[in-house]
């Protein structure tokens, strides 16, 4: 007997995913973790990266995701991410792209935010060579 | 009494306003679907935000430790008010009535001696206040180029108030627009953007503890700036929304008077029509009976 929880992953411009999940696997921002049923309450930030949960035994799903935060409550799990692509749709071109936008605001940004960027980009390229 | 031409002319260009306003009107009747739509899609996200944050903020008002973003704002003297309306004007009282309810806030704050300074989305909004407050204005949002209203827009505006609110330009920030409360019905609101306040109602995750990753302050460091891109998104969403009900209320009423107005103006042409073949009938009789 598996338990299951609630996950339900959220974007800003519309509702990505929701369902009885057995785990998911999360980048948080001070490393991967795996969330299971009855997990303690928690809150942490997302960096980019792959999101991966399964529904059931066998298939997984994944998502990469550009940032966000997570919320895990009662056997809650609410992700809310910048953007989300699902992981048959993720093609390189999409974070290679969101790397370059990234480039171009290390350009323009002051000192303050480039070290922020900076491990943005590692992240995601990082992430490229996952994809 | 005009002549039979000025009436016709009247009545043919009465004629294609009428046309103007009903196409108008459909126009906004779509593109309203369309921003409910989108509004409706990102509310989900905009709940769950907020929902975080009352959680963090309950959370992290037991630790000692202030951070930047938090507080109630209640003793603050210099106040930022982002007034957002319309690119475009033929919606009815749409932006007239954000630049009111903007304008007695202004006064309030003015009487009690508070800095007051301006900032603007939207050009409608920015034309009317530009005549009264001019030396306030320390910024303005052009959307004209944006046909759909994303998070990367509204991710930029937050950006924007957030360096200036950690340059101490301001203390408190509000939010002037219309809440979209039906088609015919929009109520114009404000919203305390910044400082976030701590959640006074008790909600059932209050009694929670949270783990932390990484620690309170970093992720309230994280969050609220995202929570606030969330809000003026929703804001924006719901001004989208609102503008185009209210328009298309505005262009139904326009419609349906220039229909008024050419039953009316065409009973007259029709009066003044019958009015000169009488007239001339008259004449031939009189001058038949002359004879």
């Amino acid at each position: 007997m598996t338990n299951k929880f609630d996950l339900t992953i959220i974007s800003a411009e519309s509702k990505v995913f929701e369902g009885k999940v057995e785990n998911i696997l999360v980048p948080g921002m001070v490393g991967d973790f795996l969330v299971l049923a009855n997990h303690a309450p928690c809150i942490s930030s997302i960096r980019p990266g792959f999101l991966e949960f399964s529904e059931g035994t066998s298939d997984k799903q994944k998502y990469f995701v550009s940032g966000g935060i997570i919320e895990v409550i009662n056997n809650m799990v609410s992700v809310l991410v910048d953007s989300a692509v699902s992981g048959e749709k993720i093609v390189k071109e999409d974070i290679t792209n969101l790397i370059s936008e990234v480039d171009e605001r290390l350009s323009a940004a002051d000192t303050i935010n480039k070290d922020d960027l900076g491990l943005r980009k590692n992240d995601l390229e990082e992430a490229l060579k996952q994809a | 009494m005009p002549s039979l031409k000025d009436l016709k002319i009247r009545i043919d260009s009465v004629k294609s306003t009428r046309k103007i306003t009903k196409a108008m009107q459909m126009v906004a009747a779509a593109k309203l679907r369309k921003a409910q739509e989108s509004a409706e899609r990102g509310r989900p996200y905009a709940e769950k935000m907020r929902d975080i944050v009352s959680n963090l903020a309950s959370s992290v008002k037991d630790i000692a430790g202030d951070n930047k973003f938090l507080g109630d704002g209640s003793d603050c003297k210099k106040f930022l008010l982002i007034v957002a309306t319309a690119e475009r004007g033929l919606c009815g009282g749409f932006n007239s009535s954000i630049v009111k309810l903007a304008k007695s806030r202004i006064a309030e704050l003015s009487s009690q001696n508070k800095e007051v300074k301006i900032l603007t989305i939207g050009k409608k909004g920015r034309e009317q206040l530009n005549r009264e407050f001019e030396s306030l204005f320390i910024g303005h949002v052009d959307l004209s180029n944006e046909k759909n209203i994303t998070i990367d827009t509204a991710r930029k505006i937050s950006m924007d108030i957030i360096s200036r609110f950690e340059d101490g330009e301001y203390e408190v920030a509000e939010i002037f627009y219309n809440k979209f409360a039906s088609v015919i019905s929009q109520i114009p609101s404000s919203y305390k953007l910044l400082p976030v306040s701590f959640n006074e109602k008790e909600s059932d995750a209050s009694n929670v503890s949270f783990n932390f990753e990484p620690d309170e302050d970093e992720i309230l460091n994280e969050i609220i700036p995202k929570s606030i891109a969330t809000s003026i998104f929703s804001v924006l969403q719901e001004n989208a929304a609102s503008e185009q009900g209210s328009r298309m209320a505005a262009m139904d009423n326009a419609t349906r008077n220039a229909g008024e107005m050419i039953d009316k103006l065409t009973i007259d042409f029709n009066r003044s029509r019958q009015a000169a073949i009488t007239n001339e009938l008259i004449e031939i009789i009189s001058g038949a009976e002359a004879l």
